[in-house]
């Protein structure tokens, strides 16, 4: 592709532009340089941890997005494909329900996370077999328990007549408007953890793509590649559910979209994802504040509403390339 | 406008279902007043309690949990998905649903089976006495319901002339007050809710009255910036544990430095025989 090294350029400044957006923009425009105590307080205690949050977590979308659609060799995985994130909405379910308000605010988060690690667990065992993950395993082990847990959710959603249960769950779709500094910490490590990992994996997924055969001819060992990113995938998507639920069309799409301007190659790839990823989330959370203030929309609703056009768009325009 | 026309509405009502209850059941309706008794929701179960026909009422929903009796009853499932054959298996002569929360399909589906029906159209503070009168003209129970509603409008009365009074003192400075529903996600009183309404009978103002829907998702921004002077958070499973986080980030807000963040009751949850009482309630605190 012709000028890649600008193309990076532009993609990388991006999130860093929509930042400074999300802090100055929203139902009332606030100059960073104000001395009004109240400006300044919804400026760092309320939209800077909140634009943070949103961009780690679609960077965190965008990055196991674009890892899991290689090691499962399909285009239309996404992290939410294994289950992980109905695993943490059951988990966090069963918390409310049972009472547990053990840390506060914390709560919620926490219990989504340790659902989301353990169906993680899960879905690993499943799709183990032989020594190795199998990515046809994997994913029907995925879709398995992400019903199975779905519908345990909706049993307990619609025997319950705990009010508080209906209203708390509300947040599985999607909620950034409790983002503080106190989980941005938490958020940050396993973000960065899972980044990591697969940045360093970046070209071992590529050898995975082609095939087993020929990423063992690489020197890679396809089965310990593959638990590799398969624990990236895990983490990356228990942070993001457990910072603000459930965001569609982040980690379908946009590895699409960035395929359309960078190619398939991994290494470029993930990254990339990460950073689109984690801008168009911010979009979406300043869109979804400033349509109809003082009321808020669900973050994700907006992602897909402007999302969509602009992929199908660009599916029009250009050739599709494979994973 | 709109209210004169729905009053017109309520006033008709009672005479329909009479003589809807009178067609469908030549002989029975005109003997006597329904034996069995189905309440599809919760403050309608609480009307007819307070009314004293409960010996008649023969199910209820599953979110019906006041008086604790009302529990006693066979539950024929929730407000939003009752069972068809729940309800049927109780053979009631009466179905009383809620204009909020039920499914009118529901409702006509029991008509096709021959279950007379009744809806409470009641949906503010104002228009319940009327309502309460409505349900005891169908379940046979004037006096009762005439005395409840009696009361009701006193109590209303009241609490509008001390309204008045206070108006008056303190000309017009209103207090900006923000009504919790739930804390995360951010769930307040809108326009439409009933807390809304007792907030507009204690004459001050719902810094979430500008939105347009009765339960808004609210921005933590907008409470920054408008600085409600009271806050109340609605009562729910562990309310002050849940609701931590949030006060604490609303430090800056002069409800919070004042402490005038209030915990209340689930009175004003429902509209019923008890949310005058929640009235009284946020009067109280407010005056505080």
């Amino acid at each position: 592709m012709k000028n890649m090294p600008l193309r990076i350029a532009v993609i990388a400044s991006i999130p860093a532009l929509v930042f400074v957006v999300s802090l100055v923009a929203g139902p009332h425009m606030i100059s960073p340089f104000t001395n009004d105590l109240v400006s300044r307080e919804i400026l760092f205690s309320i939209r800077a941890p909140r634009s943070i949050v949103a961009l780690l977590m679609g960077m965190a979308l965008g990055a196991s997005g674009a890892v899991l659609q290689g090691i499962l060799k399909n285009p239309l995985a996404d992290p939410y494909i294994l289950g992980i994130s109905s695993g943490a909405s059951l988990a966090a379910a069963l918390g409310i329900m049972a009472g547990a308000a053990f840390l506060g605010t914390f709560t919620i988060p926490l219990l989504a996370f340790i659902g989301a690690l353990i169906t993680g667990g899960i879905v690993g065992i499943m799709g183990w077999k032989r020594g190795g993950l199998w990515p046809e395993r994997l994913l029907l082990a995925g879709v398995g328990l992400s019903f199975l847990f779905s519908a345990l959710l909706m049993l307990f959603m619609s025997i319950s007549s705990d009010e508080g249960l209906r209203k708390a769950m509300l947040w599985i779709f999607g909620d950034l408007s409790m983002s503080e500094w106190a989980k941005i910490p938490y958020g940050a490590i396993f973000v960065g953890i899972g980044v990591t990992i697969s940045l360093f994996r970046a070209k071992a997924l590529n050898a995975l793509i082609l095939g087993d055969e020929f990423a063992h001819s690489l020197g890679f060992s396809p089965h310990r590649e593959r638990f590799l990113l398969f624990v990236s995938v895990g983490l990356l998507t228990a942070a993001s559910v457990s910072l603000g639920g459930m965001i569609g069309f982040i980690g379908l799409l946009v590895p699409h979209i960035i395929r359309f301007f960078i190619g398939s190659d991994s290494r470029l790839l993930i990254p990339c994802s990460a950073l689109i990823g984690g801008a168009l989330l911010c979009v979406a959370d300043i869109i979804s504040k400033a349509v109809l203030p003082p009321m808020e929309l669900p973050a994700g609703i907006v992602t897909a509403i402007i999302g969509s056009p602009y992929f199908l768009y660009l599916l029009r325009r250009k050739n599709v390339l494979s994973i | 406008m709109k209210t004169s026309k729905n009053i017109l509405w309520f006033r008709c009502l009672p005479v329909l279902v009479a003589v809807l209850i009178a067609r469908i059941l030549p002989g029975v309706a005109c003997a006597a007043s329904p034996e069995r008794i189905v309440s599809l929701a919760p403050n309608i179960t609480e009307i007819l309690f307070a009314i004293g026909v409960q010996d008649r009422v023969v199910g209820v929903s599953s979110f019906c949990d006041y008086p604790e009796a009302a529990t006693q009853k066979p539950r024929v499932g929730g407000m939003s998905n009752p069972s068809l054959e729940a309800v049927v298996a109780l053979r009631p002569d009466l179905a009383i649903f809620s204009i909020d929360g039920n499914p009118k399909a529901f409702e006509e589906r029991l008509r096709s089976l021959k279950i007379p029906t009744f809806t409470l159209r009641a949906k503010r503070i104002k228009e319940l006495p009327e309502g309460i009168r409505q349900v005891g003209a169908v379940v046979g129970a004037f006096s009762q319901a005439e005395k409840l509603s009696m009361e009701l409008e006193q109590k209303i009365a009241a609490l509008e002339q001390r309204q008045r009074a206070t108006a008056r003192q303190l000309q017009g400075a209103k207090s900006k007050v923000l009504f919790i529903i739930w804390p995360d996600p951010l769930i307040v009183a809108g326009p439409g809710s009933i807390a809304d309404d007792a907030l507009q009978m204690l004459g001050v103002e719902n810094i979430a009255g500008t939105t347009r829907s009765p339960y808004p998702k609210y921005s933590i921004e907008e409470i920054l910036r408008r600085a409600p002077d009271v806050i109340f958070i609605g009562k729910g499973n562990g309310m002050d544990r849940v609701s931590e986080g949030l006060i604490r980030r609303l430090g800056s807000v002069p409800a919070v430095r004042m402490r005038r963040v209030f915990y209340v009751s689930d009175h004003l949850y429902r509209l019923g025989p008890r949310t005058i009482q929640g009235v009284e309630e946020l009067a109280g605190y407010l005056a505080q």
